[in-house]
């Protein structure tokens, strides 16, 4: 009988009609306008590489210890020095990543001794170019340069 | 010479046929935005939000894309019923306008047949469809159109039934007609007969979805079976003429709605006196000058100098709007229209609602519902408020 009524009534439909009304907030909304508004990253993501420098002279951190490009399972490190004669010390000259390779596994920050090398929550990793992928010592200094759409 | 023009009887019926053909795209092309956002705020989503502030000018553009696409006809299709099936079903669905009462005399036409013009539009514009669909020469096409054929032909019964039951209470066929004697009765039909009539505005509603192809009733176009059904064929220019078909006919059977069962132009109430400024100006003043400061929020919200101006513009015209109701001379003109309006926007609601919450129904089981259900509820409505009436 109440199963009738139900029926009759059209009980179900209006309930199922009440779940769509009540879901419709502005604060339940779950989009995110991704290029005006900026995702909110993980804390433990690892995105883009970054060597960093030293705030106060501008110097790099690196000390061209060679243990990144040897950690890397991808082998996509380069990393050239020269040995500056008066300090008796290796100076780093240049530093590729190729990130086109990269499976972003950390093992590379986790090597470095000297928290030269960092992955950063950065993750706008595209360019037009395939040689774009392949980061030198500038690029990885200053991060990379995604176009900004928010206005 | 203003004056002669005004009052020339033709000047009405020509200026509602201008509105009616060079507006209602544009209407149309907004009933889709607001489907899209509504259908948005259901699902958790934001809708369109990229042209114009909040998405505002998306039907402008998408008018646009629809007008400037390459026009296709099917080499195996039959060219000339393929150019004409879309027209059919515009017109038809334009036509039907006509005889809608959007307020106390305004109107196009006021035949003393309305109602049975309206319901014999739609049937030539199921032919429309019919037609669409087998000129296409495409499985997809023939298939949708054979479907939305037997629903369109299945629950326009039904809708008859239903009509008729409203039309055994108000005793004419005229739209203005039934909007009189709805106010001469001092109540809404749906609420005649001691409450029964609600049982003939139910089935209305329910064959009315059907009968507009909209889901749960949407098997002539089912996206997943029939890609898109009758109109899988058409492109560009022809296939918004569907696309403009098919919210007219949501509009006009709205109306129907409106004008049979919820009282036309009246506004809720119309027996009680002391509701008369509360709803004829309060209500109005106050639900546009609060759309208008949503549209002035929306001004501070967004950036862009283009959108800022929109917005502006958006709540000024919002605020005019609400201020006009508060001059009794200009009230008196439009408060009708207001009433009608608002009774149509509600019900078109009501269908984006249906389409946010039910799924698609299966094609026996529509046909079942048609036939077993809907048919036999119909009569027995019809039978019952017939008795009620002349006991009564």
């Amino acid at each position: 009988m109440t199963k009738f009524l139900r029926a009759v009534f059209l009980v179900d439909l209006i309930q199922g009609l009440w779940v769509t009304f009540r879901n419709q907030k502005p604060s339940l909304v779950y989009t995110e306008q991704y290029p005006a508004e900026r995702p909110k990253v993980a804390e433990r993501y690892r995105g883009a590489p970054r060597l960093n420098i030293n705030p106060e002279t501008g110097e790099t951190l690196c000390i061209a210890c060679n243990l990144c490009a040897l950690a890397c399972p991808e082998r996509l490190i380069v990393v050239t020095s020269e040995r500056n004669e008066k300090t008796r010390r290796k100076e780093l000259t240049t530093f590729t990543y190729d990130t086109s390779r990269c499976m972003f596994c950390g093992l590379c920050e986790d090597a470095c001794p000297v928290d030269a090398l960092e992955l950063t929550q950065d993750f706008e990793l595209a360019t037009y170019t395939r040689e774009g992928q392949i980061w030198d010592r500038q690029m990885l200094e200053e991060g990379p340069r995604p176009t900004r759409y928010t206005h | 010479m203003l004056e002669t023009v005004v009052n020339n009887p033709w000047f009405q019926p020509l200026l509602l046929t201008l509105i009616v053909i060079l507006v209602f795209p544009l209407v149309a092309g907004y009933i889709v935005l607001a489907e899209r956002k509504v259908l948005a705020d259901f699902q958790v989503r934001l809708g369109p939000m990229r042209v114009g502030p909040y998405g505002f000018l998306q039907p402008i553009a998408d008018a646009v894309k629809l007008l400037l696409k390459e026009d296709i006809i099917p080499t195996a299709a039959d060219s000339w019923i393929f150019w004409l099936a879309p027209v059919l079903s515009t017109v038809t669905a334009l036509t039907a306008f006509t005889v809608l009462p959007l307020g106390p005399g305004i109107h196009i036409a006021d035949v003393n047949i309305g109602l049975l013009f309206i319901l014999s539009l739609s049937s030539v514009g199921i032919l429309g469809i019919i037609l669409g669909g087998w000129a296409s020469n495409s499985h997809y096409s023939l298939l949708g159109s054979l479907r939305s054929a037997a629903q369109m032909v299945s629950y326009e019964v039904a809708m008859g039934f239903a009509l008729v039951s409203g039309l055994m209470v108000a005793g004419t066929l005229s739209m203005q007609g039934i909007v009189q004697a709805q106010q001469d009765r001092q109540i809404w039909f749906a609420f005649e007969n001691y409450g029964l009539m609600l049982i003939p505005l139910v089935t209305y509603s329910i064959a009315a979805v059907a009968e507009t192809n909209r889901a749960p009733f949407d098997l002539p176009e089912a996206e997943s079976e029939l890609v898109a059904g009758f109109h899988t064929e058409y492109s560009g220019f022809r296939w918004s003429l569907y696309f403009l078909a098919e919210y007219g006919n949501m509009f006009v059977v709205s109306s129907i709605a409106v004008t049979l069962f919820l009282g036309g132009w009246l506004r809720p109430f119309a027996s009680i006196e002391a509701l008369e400024t509360p709803l004829n100006v309060g209500f109005p003043v106050l639900l546009f000058f609060a759309i208008g400061a949503g549209c002035g929020l929306g001004f501070l919200r967004q950036k862009l100098p283009v959108n800022k101006g929109i917005m502006a513009v958006l709540a000024g015209g919002m605020f005019l709007v609400g201020a006009a109701f508060l001059v009794p001379a200009v009230n008196a003109k439009i408060i009708g229209v207001f009433w009608f309006l608002f009774k149509v926007a509600v019900i078109l609601y009501c269908f984006i609602w249906y389409r946010g919450t039910f799924p698609r129904f299966r094609y026996d089981q529509l046909m079942s519902i048609g036939w077993k259900y809907m048919i036999p509820i119909g009569m027995g409505a019809l039978i019952v408020n017939g008795v009620v009436l002349l006991v009564k």
